[in-house]
C-alpha cells in the first residue's frame, strides 16, 4: 500500500512539469513567397499541391499525417486497423480532442469531414469507398468498395486534405463560406486576423491535445520578391524567408547570424524527348538518348543551382515515393555520350531544335542542361515560356522537341507514372506497350510485394529505354534568422515548410 | 454641346465593350488555371472536375454571356484562387494603389517641377545638367532595380526604414520615391520644354519689357501658363500609376491594385484579371471622357465644330 503511494507520488511528480507547461509566448515571423489564400483555410478544399499544407498544420489536425520520423503518424486516430479482406479500415479515434470553439471532436465530424471534401482525388475516394460506418463516436470504419492498397497513400498523405478534420456543427452553422472568413479546426493554431495577400496571424491554442505550443503568436507574411524576403530577413523583420535561390543563398550562406535551410519533397525535373516515337527523329535511336543522359553533369548543376543541397536524379519518380526504384546513375561521361552519338551514326553530332522549359525551373536548370548537351554536339536551343503558357500548350502535345519538365505533384511511383508514363495520361506524347502493359497489371494486384515488383519492373523499363532524362530533385532553400530556436525545416520528411508548428521555439529576450 | 457629350459618352461605352471582349478573350487563349491551381501532374480527373467547377468546361460564348450578365448587375466573379468576390479584393487593394499613386505623385512633382523650372531658367548652366542626369538616371533606370538597390542602402545597411509591407508612413518612403522617380523625370522634361517654349513667347518678352522683376515673371507669368501641358500629363499619369505599379508594389510586398493584376496573370485568374484591367480601363476612359468635355468647355471651336 505504501509503496503504491510512493509510486503515485514519484508518478505525478514526473508528470508535473507536462501538466505545468509554459503558457506560449513569443512571436516567430515567415516571409512566405506565394499569397496566402483562403482555401487554405479549409481542408475541404485542399489541391493536391503542397502549399496549403502549410497552414493545414497549423490550424487543423488530421486522423493520421506524416510527422517527424514517420510518414503515417496517428494523430486525432489513435490506431487503426486492417480487415483481412481489406475491405475495411477501421479508425479507434483519440478521446478528449477539442476544436477551437470547445466542440469535442467524434466520429460523426470525420464522416463530415470525408463526405464534404472536394479536393485533389476526391473523385477517386469517393468511387473507391462504399461508406464511412460510425462504429461508436470514437469509433470509424471505412468501408471500400473493393480492395485497394492505395486507400492510405490517398487518404492519410499530403495527396489529399480528406483525413483533416473540421467541426461538423460548425460548418454546418457558418457554412462553406463563412468557413473559410472564420475557420475552426482542432490544429496548434487558430486564426486570428488575415489579410488577403498581405499577412495572416495565428495564435497558440493551448488545449491542442498533443501539447501546449511554446510560441504565442505565428505571423506570415507575403513578400513576392526574393531579393526583399532575403532583405527582411538581414533586418531581422521575418525569423524565416522561404525559397531563396541561387546566388541571393549563397549571400545568405556568408551571412553572419543566418542559416541556410534547405528541405525537400517529391519534386523531380527531367527531359522528355517527345520525339522519340518518330523513326525518322534522330531522337528514336536509343543511343541518341542514352548520350543525352551522360552528357549532363548532375552534380555541376546541383553545386551551382542548388549549392550542393539538391539530389541528382536518374528516375523521373522521386526518391522519397513509395515503390521508388533505385536505378543505377547515367554518370556524366561526355565522352561515351559522343562515342554513342557517332555509334548512332552523328560522330558530329547533329542540330536537335528547342529544348523547351518554363522559366522558373527552365531557366535556372534547363540552360545549364541545353549547355551541356551542346558540348558533346547535341544542338539545342533553350526556349522559355511563362508557366502557365508552357503546362498549357504541353497539356495539349503542342510543345514539339525536347521539354524540360518536372513535378511536384504528391501521391507514389503509381500516380506519377500514370500521368507521365502511361497511354491516356495527362502530358503522355507516346509510350511504350509493356509498359502499359505492367501498369494495368499493377492497378489489379492487391499483394503489395507482388505490386511493388510490377511498379519496380517499369521504372526499369523507362530506365533502360532512356524515355526521360532525369535532372534533379531541386532543393527548397530557406533562410532562418537568430531569433528561430526551432525552425521546423527538415522535421518532417518530404514536406518543405516548417511544421511541427507546436514544437517550434522563439528565442525571447 | 449636349450632343458632343453624348458622343463622347458613346465613344467610352463603345471602348469599355471593346476592352471587355478583348481582355476575356486574351487572358483565355494564354492559359489553363485548372492546371495551375493543382500541381502539374495531378490527374486528370482532378482538372477536369476542377474546370467544371469554375465553369471552364463551357463553351466560350456562353462563358462570356454569363460575364456580362453578372457584369450588368455589378458583380465581377469570384476570385478562382481566393475564392472570394473579386469586387471586395479589388477594394481591399485600391486604397493601398491611390496612397502610393498620390505619395508617387507628390514626389514627381515635388522634385520634377521646380528643378523643372531651374533648368529651363538656367538653360544649358550646371544647374540643367544636374536635371538632365537626373532625369536620364529616372528615366532609364528600371523600377524594381531602384527598389532593390533602395532596399539594400536603406533597410539592410542603415536600417532607417522597414524592407516592405505596409501599415506606416515608413513604410510607404521607398516605394513612392521608386514609383515616383520615372514620374519625376518625365514631369521635369516637360516643365523644361513647357517653360522654355513660354519663356520664348511674345507676352513674356512684353512682360519683361514693361519692367517686371523677373521672378514675377517667370512665377506668375510663364509658370501659369506651362503648367497646363505639365497637369494634363500628371493627371494620366496618376491613373497609370493607381494600375501599373506592378513592378514597384512586388519588390515592396505592397498589397495595390497592380500586384493583384500580376498574381491575376500568373494564375491565370481570369475574374481577376477581367475585372483589374476592365475597372483600370473605365478609370482612363473616365478621365478621358472629363478631358474632352473640359476642353470644350474651355474651347468653343471644339464644341461648336462638330
Amino acid at each position: 500500500m505504501k509503496t503504491g503511494a510512493l509510486v503515485l507520488v514519484v508518478v505525478s511528480l514526473l508528470l508535473l512539469p507536462a501538466a505545468a507547461a509554459a503558457a506560449p509566448e513569443g512571436t516567430l515571423t515567415w516571409a512566405v513567397h506565394v499569397s496566402v489564400a483562403p482555401t487554405w483555410f479549409d481542408p475541404a478544399e485542399t489541391a493536391g499541391i503542397v502549399t496549403p499544407f502549410m497552414l493545414l498544420y497549423a490550424m487543423h489536425d488530421a486522423l493520421v499525417k506524416p510527422m517527424p520520423g514517420n510518414a503515417m503518424t496517428p494523430s486525432l486516430a489513435e490506431s487503426w486497423s486492417v480487415s483481412k479482406d481489406g475491405l475495411a479500415y477501421e479508425f479507434v479515434l483519440r478521446k478528449n480532442v477539442k476544436f477551437h470553439n470547445g466542440d469535442p471532436m467524434t466520429a460523426e465530424d470525420v464522416k463530415f469531414s470525408f463526405e464534404r471534401y472536394r479536393g485533389a482525388s476526391a473523385s477517386l475516394l469517393k468511387a473507391r469507398v462504399a461508406r464511412v460506418e460510425i462504429v461508436d463516436p470514437h469509433r470509424v470504419r471505412f468501408v471500400l468498395k473493393q480492395p485497394w492498397p492505395d486507400f492510405m497513400t490517398f487518404y492519410a498523405t499530403p495527396a489529399t486534405g480528406a483525413a483533416w478534420i473540421v467541426p461538423k456543427r460548425y460548418v454546418e452553422k457558418v457554412g462553406d463560406e463563412g468557413f473559410k472568413k472564420a475557420p475552426v479546426g482542432a490544429g496548434p493554431y487558430r486564426l486570428v486576423s488575415f489579410r488577403p495577400g498581405v499577412e495572416l496571424t495565428l495564435e497558440a491554442f493551448e488545449q491542442f491535445w498533443r501539447k501546449t505550443p511554446s510560441v504565442k503568436t505565428l505571423v506570415f507574411r507575403v513578400v513576392p520578391d526574393e531579393s526583399t524576403r532575403l532583405a527582411a530577413l538581414k533586418r531581422g523583420e521575418v525569423d524565416i524567408a522561404y525559397s531563396i535561390t541561387g546566388a541571393l543563398a549563397e549571400e545568405l550562406k556568408r551571412t553572419p547570424g543566418l542559416t541556410l535551410a534547405p528541405t525537400h519533397f517529391t519534386f523531380t525535373t527531367w527531359l522528355l524527348f517527345t520525339e522519340q516515337w518518330d523513326p525518322k527523329s534522330p531522337w528514336h535511336d536509343r543511343r541518341v538518348r542514352l548520350a543525352a543522359n551522360h552528357a549532363i553533369d548532375r552534380q555541376g548543376i546541383n553545386q551551382a543551382v542548388y549549392l550542393g543541397l539538391a539530389k541528382p536524379a536518374h528516375n523521373f519518380v522521386p526518391s522519397g515515393m513509395e515503390y521508388f526504384w533505385t536505378p543505377p546513375p547515367h554518370a556524366y561521361d561526355p565522352r561515351r555520350a559522343r562515342a554513342l552519338l557517332a555509334e548512332a551514326g552523328y560522330p558530329n553530332g547533329f542540330d536537335a531544335g528547342e529544348v523547351t522549359g518554363e522559366m522558373i525551373y527552365g531557366g535556372a536548370i534547363g540552360e545549364p542542361v541545353v549547355n551541356y548537351l551542346q558540348a558533346v554536339g547535341i544542338r539545342a536551343k533553350l526556349r522559355l515560356m511563362e508557366r502557365a503558357a508552357f503546362y498549357k500548350e504541353y497539356g495539349e502535345k503542342k510543345l514539339r522537341g525536347t521539354l524540360h519538365t518536372g513535378s511536384g505533384a504528391p501521391g507514389n511511383a503509381a500516380t506519377r507514372i500514370d500521368t507521365y508514363a502511361v497511354t491516356g495520361g495527362r502530358y503522355v506524347y507516346g509510350t511504350y506497350p509493356e509498359i502499359d502493359g505492367l501498369f494495368s497489371e499493377q492497378a489489379n494486384e492487391t499483394n503489395p510485394r507482388a505490386r511493388q515488383q510490377i511498379l519496380h519492373k517499369i521504372q526499369q523499363l523507362i530506365h533502360e529505354r532512356a524515355m526521360f532524362a532525369p535532372i534533379i530533385e531541386p532543393a527548397f532553400l530557406n533562410g532562418v534568422g537568430p531569433r528561430a530556436a526551432v525552425h521546423g525545416l527538415g522535421l518532417v520528411a518530404n514536406f518543405p515548410y516548417s511544421s511541427p508548428y507546436e514544437d517550434l521555439k522563439v528565442k525571447t529576450r | 454641346m449636349k450632343t458632343y457629350i453624348l458622343r463622347r459618352l458613346g465613344y467610352s461605352l463603345i471602348s469599355l465593350v471593346l476592352l471587355s471582349v478583348t481582355i476575356f478573350l486574351f487572358v483565355r487563349v494564354t492559359g489553363d488555371p485548372a492546371v495551375l491551381l493543382v500541381e502539374p501532374g495531378a490527374s486528370k480527373a482532378d482538372v477536369d472536375a476542377l474546370r467544371a467547377q469554375l465553369g471552364l468546361d463551357r463553351p466560350l460564348w456562353e462563358q462570356y454571356v454569363a460575364f456580362v450578365r453578372s457584369l450588368l448587375r455589378g458583380d465581377f466573379g469570384q476570385s478562382f484562387y481566393y475564392r472570394t468576390p473579386v469586387f471586395d479584393l479589388y477594394l481591399s487593394r485600391l486604397p493601398n494603389s491611390l496612397l502610393l499613386a498620390a505619395c508617387a505623385m507628390a514626389f514627381s512633382l515635388l522634385v520634377g517641377i521646380p528643378t523643372g523650372i531651374l533648368a529651363a531658367v538656367r538653360v544649358n548652366r550646371w544647374w540643367d545638367s544636374v536635371g538632365k542626369i537626373f532625369a536620364l538616371l529616372g528615366l532609364s533606370m528600371p523600377a524594381f532595380w531602384v527598389g532593390l538597390v533602395m532596399i539594400l542602402f536603406f533597410s539592410v545597411y542603415l536600417g532607417w526604414l522597414p524592407s516592405s509591407g505596409s501599415g506606416t508612413a515608413a513604410h510607404l518612403v521607398m516605394p513612392a520615391v521608386a514609383l515616383g522617380w520615372y514620374f519625376a523625370a518625365a514631369h521635369m522634361r516637360l516643365t523644361r520644354s513647357s517653360m522654355l517654349e513660354v519663356l520664348g513667347s511674345e507676352y513674356v518678352k512684353l512682360a519683361r519689357l514693361k519692367g517686371l522683376p523677373e521672378a514675377l515673371v517667370i512665377a506668375k507669368h510663364a509658370f501659369k501658363n506651362a503648367l497646363i501641358p505639365v497637369l494634363t500629363l500628371a493627371g494620366i499619369n496618376l491613373v497609370i500609376m493607381v494600375n501599373v505599379a506592378v513592378v514597384v508594389e512586388t519588390v515592396f510586398a505592397w498589397p495595390g491594385i497592380g500586384r493583384l493584376l500580376y498574381e491575376g496573370i500568373t494564375f491565370r485568374d481570369f475574374p481577376v484579371v477581367q475585372a483589374t484591367v476592365l475597372l483600370g480601363g473605365a478609370m482612363i476612359v473616365a478621365v478621358n471622357l472629363v478631358v474632352d468635355v473640359l476642353y470644350a468647355v474651355i474651347d468653343p471651336r471644339i464644341r461648336y465644330g462638330r
